[in-house]
């Protein structure tokens, strides 16, 4: 019988900070360097085996490549270090995607927010991470570097193909979550639902974002996110295509409720049974349909 | 000099004494001690919740560099420690629960200790295991210890009247069950020790416990000393709670530690630790069965319980000591039957924790009540109000009901709360389409309230000095855990003497320098050390003025002390300061005197005798509660909107400090209303962590509104009677009342998550709609 409960925080052989990118990168390129910021999870790590990589800790919280939120082409990349107190803040964001201030205003507490960063939040890939559901609705990227050659070689890939389990995802163990970047989408309906019997603290049974352009009682071009109802952070993209455009009428959203109900496959662990997070997936998709269509 | 009115100091706004230190970071926990040559100690526990241990192989742990001891059963005594004595700190021949102690490590690091532990080699026999009561008390169940073959630890009975003839009487006859789970105390100060034995023998063990006189005679025999050789200080600590109420292994082991290695050793808990190792709040499961007349009155009751008790006997297996007397007593029913069995399990055991047994009994007894009320179709308040106990009255188990105020208690909360309107509109709304509910509920208890004589004495002792310069220090047994008696005696102090609560000086939670005290626990340190500390005050008052009066030539009984001063009772015309006074008692030649008094007092409550009779504590109280909250009936989310707490206090001695125990007391019975569990599966729990174990955090904590009801107690210091436990033992029934109110659901078992809500509602809709086709 394992026993987890009696593990201490992990345990690290070596320690580099790395003051630039070049340096962090340099310092995971043989894969065995467990890059730190926040360590608002890194430090509590009992359930996610890819936080940890290896016996390196790399502490990136003073790379400032990494910091900071700027618009370029369309788009806003969020550098891994920005807070969710800083996303919170952020004015251009508010318009570009409203759903992620709206998110990160549910996100744990108030000190949590301010140590716990965007690009951890990614890089753990847990299934109930709360800022993932609105950044697939928000069509995120996630730009990764590593190093190559001695020099910093970046790649861009979309959320919705970053994750393949709980705790894993496309990153490879030497490359660095950099950004997150998301196009500016101003105007778009914005709705985040997340459970919980406490406001504050809470890890999420369900949480749902779905955004979309909102007239006339139907919801256009629509996303619909989910968190901790799979194995990853989805998309619930079928659901998405009955609806889109379409009048939201009680019909189509009992039908939008039975397609998204065989888009999701929860587990039943100690936090909630699959009752139970498939009643919170419906009550919360059926709550935002009805929201749109009523106004 | 103008004349010094009288200023009352008792039952005003004062500063709990060290609040600035601990805002300014600088109280020392006994968590941030460190002693010259100190080592750190570590505990191998079991992965089995039941087993033979076939070997235990230190070898290799021993011969790591750094490590200083290793030490198992057979290095140590063979005493158990607790209620039953039927645990040994360290296990040498068989696991019973998944917190068993194998093998303890003292190193010069943390981290020496730790490799130190994965050295360890065990060799097991697994046996068959049993985790529910039901199983336990089965023929042919595993048995946890040998020397209880039906596994039943502990057996509580009392009958008074004729449970026949009340059945007789009875025109409604209604039964249901109750289960309440498993709780923990989430101390903020994880559990620490500090062990030092010096070169003769004697031990000196800095600890966090809430009971340090009968915690050496406790622990001496797990250790093989003499209880005389032990001195125990009590640094402050960060909570307790009842946590700290028994001698757990951890203390024992590491006092032997100390011996072993003749070096200071420092044991101190994860927080995961905390979670799985300290001891929980006692889960019951309840049967309660109960009649009434056509009107109402209650004609018997009959309750019988199942305590889980887990591997090992703590004061868990004695919460009936308290549930018995709610279960019995609170309100009027003459012809009653209570059981209670402690049954032995392969689960983690239950200590003490605020409320006691009564947080259990309240939650069964007061859910049961607005079930009863609704069969005669009464509203929750009047149904209370015609079978509540009254100013006189006797209960069945002998407790005297002097300066109570129940009705009291009842009618103002409902009243503040406009009860009655809002809970009659509630009910016409279960069936509405709304999805976000509102209800109200009502519960209320009895408590103790002037200490419980559990022990051989439930006295507290003080001695007191007064030096050339006004100055008091009070040595006092009573032992500050956080919870205020610091502040209050020195109000204490102040009012008798007349002199600035700065000028007192406290001298406590050391046993080497207090007098005897039984301890923190049955909401009795104000009522008791109060006592006794306002009695010490009193005689060093009555030596003062004597003096005074002889060389003024005035009547003691019109002189009075007031701001420093002897003045003139009648007028606060000041006679002479009082610090001049004291010198020149003093400095008197031959008839030179100090002030230096002494008090022990013990309260005139006696110990139930062997029929469960007695008038257990020297005062009784009540407390009702109301709780206002919403319900969202499609994920089951409950949100406490508003609280009215009216409780019977006697008097008041610290607002502040009444306000903080009532507030502290209500978080900790929300949490376990509708959040907190600790999580078991197969007697391993799943949970050991805040992320997952969900306490109130401020952002829940919804308004409260309190109301003091002061019925002056005769026997307590100026009037007061014990107030810390009720505020935590009433309120979670009053919010299962509410939800009732808001949904038509009614839950017997909290926690009351947002899942068994949602799953409740949904499945009232299925039977409905059912009920319909």
């Amino acid at each position: 019988m394992a026993l987890p409960q009696f593990q201490a925080a992990p345990q690290f052989e070596e320690y580099v900070n790395a003051t630039d990118l070049s340096a962090a990168v340099a310092a995971l390129a043989d894969g065995q360097g467990t890059p730190v910021a926040g360590g608002t999870d890194l430090w509590v790590q009992k359930e996610l085996p890819g936080a940890v990589a290896g016996d390196r800790l790399v502490n990136i919280k003073n790379v400032p490549e990494l910091k900071g939120i700027a618009a370029a082409d369309g788009r806003i990349r969020i550098g891994a270090l920005v807070t969710m107190t800083e996303i919170l803040g952020d004015g251009r964001l508010k318009d570009a995607a409203p759903i992620l201030a709206i998110a990160a205003d549910r996100f744990a507490s108030v000190q949590i927010r301010n140590a716990a960063t965007i690009g951890g939040n990614v890089a753990n890939a847990s299934p109930a991470a709360d800022m993932m559901p609105p950044l697939l609705c928000a069509d995120a990227a996630v730009e990764l570097a590593r190093e190559e050659g001695g020099a910093i070689s970046t790649r861009e890939v979309t959320l919705s193909e970053f994750f393949t389990g709980p705790g894993r995802s496309v990153r490879e163990s030497n490359e660095l979550v950099a950004a997150v970047i998301v196009p500016i989408q101003p105007g778009r309906y914005a709705g985040f639902c997340k459970s919980g019997p406490r406001p504050a603290l809470e890890i999420a049974r369900v949480s749902m974002a779905i955004t979309g352009e909102a007239a006339g009682g139907k919801l256009t071009n629509p996303r619909i996110a989910f968190g901790a109802v799979a194995p990853t952070p989805i998309r619930c993209t079928q659901t998405e295509a009955l609806i889109d455009g379409k009048p939201l009428d009680d019909e189509l959203i009992a039908r939008a409720l039975e397609t998204m109900d065989g888009e999701i496959s929860p587990i039943a662990d100690h936090r909630a049974s699959e009752w139970y997070r498939r009643h919170l997936a419906r009550t919360y998709l059926e709550q935002e349909l009805r929201h749109v269509r009523d106004g | 000099m103008d004349p010094i009115e009288k200023k009352e100091i008792v039952g005003s706004r004062v500063t709990k004494l060290d609040a600035p230190e601990k805002v300014a970071g600088r109280v020392r926990y006994v968590n941030d001690m460190t002693l010259p040559r100190m080592l750190y100690a570590k505990v191998l526990r079991t992965d089995r919740v039941h087993a033979n241990i076939l070997s235990i192989d230190t070898s290799k742990a021993k011969a790591l560099p750094g490590v200083h001891a290793v030490i198992t059963a057979a290095d140590t005594p063979k005493f158990g420690i607790g209620v039953l004595k039927d645990n040994p700190p360290l296990k040498g021949d068989k696991v019973r629960c998944i917190r068993d102690e194998i093998a303890a490590v003292a190193a010069d690091t943390e981290e020496i200790c730790d490799a130190a532990l994965r050295l360890i080699e065990v060799e097991y026999e697994d046996l068959p295991t049993v985790f529910e009561t039901v199983d336990a008390l089965a023929e042919g169940a595993p048995v946890i210890h040998e020397d209880r073959p039906d596994n039943i630890a502990m057996l509580h009975e009392f009958k008074a009247g004729d449970l026949e003839a009340g059945e007789a009487q009875a025109v409604h006859i209604f039964e249901d069950e109750y289960d309440v789970h498993y709780v923990t105390h989430c101390n903020m100060g994880a559990s620490c020790c500090l062990a030092d034995v010096d070169t003769d023998g004697r031990v000196t063990l800095y600890s966090q416990t809430q009971y340090p006189f009968i915690m050496k005679m406790d622990i001496a025999p797990s250790l093989g000393i003499h209880p005389g050789d032990l001195r125990i200080i009590q640094p402050p600590v960060g909570g307790a709670f009842g946590a700290k109420l028994d001698v757990y292994p951890n203390e024992p082991i590491c006092v032997l530690l100390a011996m072993e290695t003749r070096r200071p050793v420092k044991l101190l808990y994860s927080r995961e630790e905390e979670f799985i190792v300290s001891p929980t709040r006692q889960p019951v499961e309840f049967k309660i069965r109960s009649g009434m007349t056509a009107e109402g009155k209650l004609t018997f009751r009959d309750v019988d319980s199942r305590l889980n008790n887990g591997g090992y006997t703590s004061w868990g297996a004695t919460t009936p000591y308290v549930s018995m007397r709610t279960g019995t007593s609170h309100y009027k029913v003459d012809n009653v039957s209570y059981r209670a069995r402690a049954v032995y399990t392969n689960n983690p055991f239950a200590g003490s924790f605020r409320g006691y047994g009564n947080v259990q009994a309240t939650w069964a007894l007061e859910t049961h009540m607005d079930q009863m009320a609704e069969i005669v179709d009464q509203d929750p308040v009047a149904f209370r109000l015609l079978n509540s106990n009254e100013q006189g009255d006797v209960t069945p188990q002998g407790a005297k009901l002097n300066n109570i105020d129940l009705k009291g208690c009842i009618t103002t909360a409902a009243e503040e709360s406009d009860f009655l309107k809002k809970w009659q509109a509630n009910l016409g709304q279960w069936d509405s389409p709304e999805r976000f509910k509102r209800g109200i509920g009502i519960a209320s208890s009895l408590h103790n309230a002037g200490g419980a004589k559990i022990h051989k004495s439930d006295g507290c002792g003080t001695m007191l000095k007064m030096d050339d310069y006004g100055r008091v220090t009070v040595i006092t047994g009573a032992s500050e855990i956080g919870q205020g008696i610091d502040t209050v005696i020195a109000q204490i102090m102040s009012e008798e003497l007349g002199i600035p609560m700065r000028d007192v000086t406290l001298v406590m939670n050391d046993t080497a320098t207090g007098p005897w005290d039984v301890g923190v626990h049955a909401s009795r340190t104000t009522y008791i050390a109060g006592k006794s500390a306002q009695r010490a005050a009193r005689k060093a008052r009555e030596q003062i003025l004597a003096a005074a009066s002889r060389q003024s030539n005035v009547s003691p009984d019109e002189l009075d002390l007031r701001g420093g001063h002897v003045v003139q009772m009648k007028d606060g015309e000041p006679v002479m300061p009082l610090d001049r006074l004291l010198r020149q008692m003093h400095f008197a030649g031959e008839d030179a005197e100090l002030v230096m008094v002494s008090d022990y007092y013990e309260p005139p409550s006696e110990p139930e005798d062997e029929n469960r009779y007695g008038d257990m504590s020297a005062s009784y109280s009540h407390a009702a509660h109301v709780a206002e909250v919403v319900v969202d009936t499609m994920t089951g989310e409950v949100k406490v909107e508003q609280i009215w707490s009216a409780q019977d206090v006697g008097k008041v001695v610290n607002p502040v400090g009444l306000e903080g125990q009532i507030e502290g007391g209500i978080a900790v019975g929300i949490g376990y209303a509708l959040s907190e569990e600790l999580q078991l599966k197969d007697g391993i729990v799943q949970n050991p962590f805040f992320r997952d174990y969900h306490v109130m955090t401020a952002p829940e904590m919804p308004p409260i509104h309190m109301t003091w009801l002061e019925t002056n107690d005769e026997e307590g210091p100026l009037g007061a009677k014990g107030a810390a436990e009720l505020p935590t033992i009433v309120i979670a029934p009053a919010i299962g009342n509410a939800v009732y109110n808001a949904t038509g659901v009614r839950f017997n078992h909290p926690p009351l998550t947002p899942e068994k809500i949602a799953r409740g509602i949904w499945e009232r809709k299925q039977q409905m709609r059912a009920a319909a086709e």
